[in-house]
């Protein structure tokens, strides 16, 4: 439902997984292969001079080290940003509007109000609470359900409905769903927008601690 | 409906909905492993700042840590070294594992006309356990079902001295699985235990 990116999840942590497996790598390689120990001591002390090189060839006059400190910095305070947008890009794409009509553009809000045409100036909206509380509201009046929630997610560029039920024990799923589409279909006709929902039967704590019986 | 232009709700929507939401989206693993790149760059961050000021280095001396790189199987003992290298071996197997594993959650999906629709496996056994116990004429405690991701196992033990049909909770538990078509199909056994229990 959000626009959590996957993809970029998975490529992210693979690439750190190399680093990780390649590092231990050569630490393993150090210490099992007899060859690797020696050809990294040799091999050591010549990267140590070009650095140390780059380093006395970027120092400025008076000038205690390298300038090139400072362009590290730089790079990781970058990286850092990047990291962090990489965390706020997690679970993002809820929005608070379910639906807007621009009334100059003529557009026709079907089932909700019959003698009104588009031609009339001025938007119409409807916030994502309406419609979030109009759905939950008939949810909650069902004994089968210990709960529900309801919240609007933009889809590929259309607010669309998640619909969260937590039936109470034993209740088969096939009923649930057929009645809460049934109620989705009410709000369908209420708002005159058919838009993508998706309706989630889970199992919440609430419900997994409540008895299974119940009166009827 | 469909030619309505205020329909918004397409078929293929609905399959990539499902498909997300029955696949893990790797978010806690990420933001996890974000946040330990986050202090690592910092810590480095800092280092460097005090290097190109001046100062004396704060928790790691850059300097000495490379020179220590450079002379590595000799400063530190070998149990060590092999310890760290494993805990990194252990390590970047399971970001990679993340990052190549399908990551299927124990959900199913019913077809439905209207939405996409995603049941938790529990939810799919508690209501497979409630058919096979009126099936089996047992009090809830003695029926267990599991939900795997291929097959269902319901575990029965019966009240003593009244036998179980098998068949019947079978095909109680079959008809509950059709009924809500879940997918994937999964396979059913049920298995009712030797010994009976006293009647509850």
């Amino acid at each position: 439902m959000n626009t959590t990116p996957r993809l970029l999840n998975r490529l992210l942590l693979a690439v750190v997984g190399l680093i990780a497996l390649a590092a231990s790598a050569f630490g393993l390689a150090l210490l099992v292969l007899p060859g690797v120990a020696p050809w990294w001591n040799r091999t050591a002390p010549r990267i140590g001079d070009r650095i140390a090189d780059v380093r006395t060839g970027t120092t400025l006059e008076g000038q205690a080290d390298t300038w090139l400190w400072i362009a590290l910095a730089a790079v990781l305070v970058v990286v850092i940003v990047l990291l962090l947008l990489w965390i706020a890009a997690q679970g993002r794409g809820r929005t608070g509007l379910f639906a807007s009509v621009d009334g100059r553009r003529g557009r026709r809000a079907t089932a909700s109000s019959g003698d009104d045409d588009g031609s009339v100036r001025g938007t119409v909206t409807i916030t994502a609470a309406a419609a979030e509380q109009a759905l939950k509201a008939a949810l909650l009046e069902r004994s089968d359900l210990a709960g529900a929630s309801v919240s609007t997610w933009e889809i590929r560029g259309v607010p669309g409905l998640k619909v969260r039920v937590f039936p109470r024990k034993g209740v088969p799923p096939y009923a649930v769903a057929e009645e809460v589409s049934r109620l989705v279909e009410a709000l369908d006709a209420v708002t005159g927008y058919r838009t993508p929902v998706l309706i989630s039967i889970t199992s919440g704590a609430r419900a997994r601690f409540m008895r299974t019986e119940r009166v009827d | 409906m469909t030619d309505d232009p205020l329909d918004r709700s397409t078929a293929a929507g609905t399959a990539r909905l499902v498909r997300r939401e029955m696949h893990s989206s790797r978010a806690v693993s990420s933001v996890v492993t974000a946040v330990v790149l986050v202090l690592v760059c910092l810590v480095l961050l800092f280092e460097a700042v005090l290097q190109a000021v001046g100062d004396r280095p704060f928790l790691v001396d850059l300097d000495a840590a490379a020179a220590w790189i450079g002379a590595v199987p000799a400063g530190v003992p070998a149990s060590l070294l092999g310890a760290g290298s494993f805990l990194l071996l252990v390590l970047g197997l399971l970001l990679l594992l993340l990052a190549l594993v399908p990551g299927r959650r124990a959900r199913y999906t019913i077809p439905n006309g209207r939405a996409a629709v995603v049941v938790d496996a529990e939810v799919v056994a508690s209501s497979l356990a409630r058919r096979a116990r009126t099936a089996a004429g047992v009090a809830p405690e003695q029926v267990l079902v599991t939900v795997g991701r291929s097959s269902v196992t319901v575990q029965i033990r019966p009240t003593s001295g009244m036998p179980v049909d098998a068949d019947a909770v079978r095909a109680a538990v079959a008809d509950d699985l059709r009924r809500s078509s879940v997918e994937p199909a999964p396979r059913i056994s049920v298995v009712v235990a030797e010994t009976g229990v006293i009647g509850q």
